[in-house]
């Protein structure tokens, strides 16, 4: 009798969502599906609005990368007024993307995967966590909010002090950087590169370690896509769409953002409201691409910048053509800090920076736009059409954790078959916290609209193909 | 390092703020925003020694702020609560709690006390919450409740 696994609900990602495992007669591992069980409707419940409110609807989508929001709609707007914004508004937009980038990163490798894969997979749930790491590593721990701290501080110098900023416009941005805030974001730097420089360290150390995970969690062959620049070099807010397959060739390049419906498509589940894109020209779901820092790691030719270029040689030596071990999403993770944090140091010597000329301005000239930039999670999408008088007719929203979202199931599934075999209800907590893990290396987000107070517990059941619970482990 | 929280208001006295006001929930979601909403009143008072800092949800970096601060005072929409406001002193919590994107406040007193050295004394002001639709508009109730929990901050602070 077919079986299936569900974990419920799965815990340290952006928001709520569920595993399911899919045993076969003999209790192996047949498939996997992540589903998300959350409902935003931001799409449609955007439909009629003045596309100029965008850039502050928008960033509400998320608590955490409400940056990305932000400035894929403002160049969603940019294109609908058909202008080129002026150059210092473009290089502010960049420092704040640098800045969530750091940010959203820092959390990502420090709070909720370093317990992971420095405490040990067999440490006890209650342990396993941020706390758990502090008692082993106090000043990593510390070091780790510390260059969160940076990251949120270039946004709020950036941003002045709203919680979801409406800075970025079409057409621009609306302030400037003062010589204050140049300052102090100059001020972070030392620290900043230093914390990278341990967390490099200890990174090593553990790919040493964790052979196994690199070779189970998540590695299979699948496109990538993300931003290059002309010469192919890391993009993270301007650019171009470049695909490229597992062995590294590159198969679609420079494709305009503006026409990412001819390369990509959109399949939805009944299982899920996460959206499922793909590659257009191979099809459902043989069109499977992963997004985020190892497909932009592995797109790019370089980073563009000599310590975080250092690192990406060493990066590319991991792989054969591509690098398609999805653990070392971590390791490119610390990769786009180091480069953020070299552009950073790069704008704050660059005297344009503080220039206040900072805002094209144009009536509707597109009736539809497209903005597209690299979210920390991958390249995101804000397609907007309107009418004459600029009224959104339609919205559709291309995520990061979407584009993933395949990836995902196979990851799940490649963790799952290999450690659970012959399962009869009994999965031990080792296990599912691998199995959790696999989908962290993604750090997806959600995006809950509200948060809950409390903790989440994780339910573990154990279905029978009619519907019974043959089992259930409730922990948390 | 000196620098300013994400969010943060410094106090307009000059003095190191002692008073820390962090109210946080999701302004898009009419009454889940009443807590940012009354550390934006606190704000416009201009107290001397009390600080502000309003987020949509806490998260770790906010440990450093409130290990400065010698009290703090966490602002929250509550749906599951009496139908009044309520302060509630608040100790760290348990260090074993789960840790994600977004922390309770308990939370981040054993993070505050656990990396940076302090856990100030804390309260836990909750206002109970009508609508949670979407829309920036608080419900009658949850207006009230704003006008309240000011008072009791004010009242607080002494």
């Amino acid at each position: 009798m077919a079986k299936r696994i569900v974990i419920d609900p799965v815990t340290r990602i952006e928001g709520h969502a569920k595993i399911s495992l899919f045993l076969d007669d003999a209790g192996n591992v047949a498939d996997a599906e992540f589903h998300v069980v959350e409902f935003r409707g931001f799409e449609k419940f955007c439909e009629g609005r003045p596309y100029g409110e965008m850039p502050g609807i928008t960033p509400r989508i998320c608590g955490i990368c409400p940056v990305s929001h932000l400035l894929a709609s403002a160049k969603a707007g940019d294109a609908i007024m058909a202008v080129n914004i002026p150059p210092t508004a473009d290089k502010l937009r960049r420092l704040m993307n640098l800045g969530q980038i750091i940010q959203s990163h820092a959390l990502s490798f420090f709070h909720l995967s370093a317990p992971d894969f420095l405490l040990g997979w067999e440490t006890p749930q209650p342990q396993r966590n941020v706390f758990g790491l502090i008692a082993a590593n106090k000043e990593l721990a510390r070091a780790g909010i510390r260059l969160r701290q940076f990251g949120q501080e270039i946004i709020e110098i950036l941003g002045d002090r709203k919680i979801h900023p409406a800075w970025a416009v079409p057409g621009g941005v609306r302030s400037p950087l003062t010589k204050e805030g140049r300052e102090k974001i100059r001020g972070w730097l030392p620290e900043a590169f230093a914390t990278v420089q341990t967390a490099f360290d200890l990174w090593k150390k553990t790919m040493e370690t964790h052979q196994r995970e690199i070779s189970i969690y998540g590695n299979f062959p699948s496109l990538f896509m993300g931003l290059v620049a002309e010469d192919g070099t890391w993009e993270h807010h301007g650019g171009k769409l470049r695909f490229t397959d597992s062995s590294g060739s590159v198969i679609a390049d420079q494709v305009d953002p503006q026409k990412y419906y001819e390369v990509i498509g959109e399949s939805v589940q009944a299982s899920s409201y996460l959206k499922s894109p793909y590659y257009l020209p191979l099809g459902f779901p043989e069109g499977i691409y992963r997004v985020g820092p190892l497909a932009r790691l592995n797109v790019c030719e370089q980073m563009g910048v000599p310590k975080a270029d250092a690192e990406l040689k060493k990066f590319k030596k991991l792989g054969r053509g591509a690098v398609t071990a999805s653990f070392l999403y971590h390791y490119a993770r610390l990769i786009e800090i180091l480069a953020s944090l070299e552009y950073v140091e790069r704008y704050m010597d660059d005297p344009e920076i503080l220039d206040d000329y900072l805002r094209a301005d144009a009536g509707i000239n597109s009736l539809r736009g497209v903005g597209a930039s690299e979210a920390p999670r991958g390249t995101l999408f804000h397609d907007y059409t309107v009418d004459r008088n600029g009224l959104l007719k339609k919205v559709n929203l291309i995520v990061a954790t979407g584009q993933n979202n395949l990836a995902m199931n196979q990851t799940v599934a490649q963790i799952a078959r290999h450690y659970i075999k012959g399962a009869n209800g009994a999965i031990p907590e080792p296990l599912l916290n691998r199995v959790e893990h696999g989908i962290r290396c993604y750090d997806p987000c959600l995006s809950c609209s509200t948060h809950a107070v409390g903790q989440m517990p994780m339910q573990v059941q154990l279905i029978a193909a009619d519907g019974r619970v043959v089992s259930e482990v409730v922990r948390g | 390092m000196s620098h300013r929280e994400p969010g943060m208001e410094e106090s307009r006295c000059g003095r190191k703020p002692s008073f820390l006001v962090i109210g946080y929930g999701n302004t898009l979601r009419r009454d889940d925003g009443v807590g940012p909403r009354v550390a934006e009143a606190v704000a416009a008072l201009n107290l001397p020694g009390v600080a502000t800092l309003t987020c949509q949800q806490l998260s770790p970096e906010h440990a450093d702020p409130i290990a400065r601060a010698e009290r703090v005072v966490f602002v929250d929409a509550a749906v599951d609560a009496p139908r009044e406001v309520q302060l509630r002193p608040l100790v760290p919590g348990e260090t074993t709690q789960l840790m994600a994107h977004a922390a309770d406040p308990r939370t981040m007193l054993a993070l505050a006390r656990e990396v940076f050295g302090h856990a100030p004394a804390a309260w836990w002001l909750t206002i109970p919450a009508a609508e949670l639709g979407f829309g920036e508009e608080l419900s009658p109730a949850a207006q009230r409740g704003l006008s309240e929990a000011v008072a009791q901050i004010q009242a607080l602070r002494g």
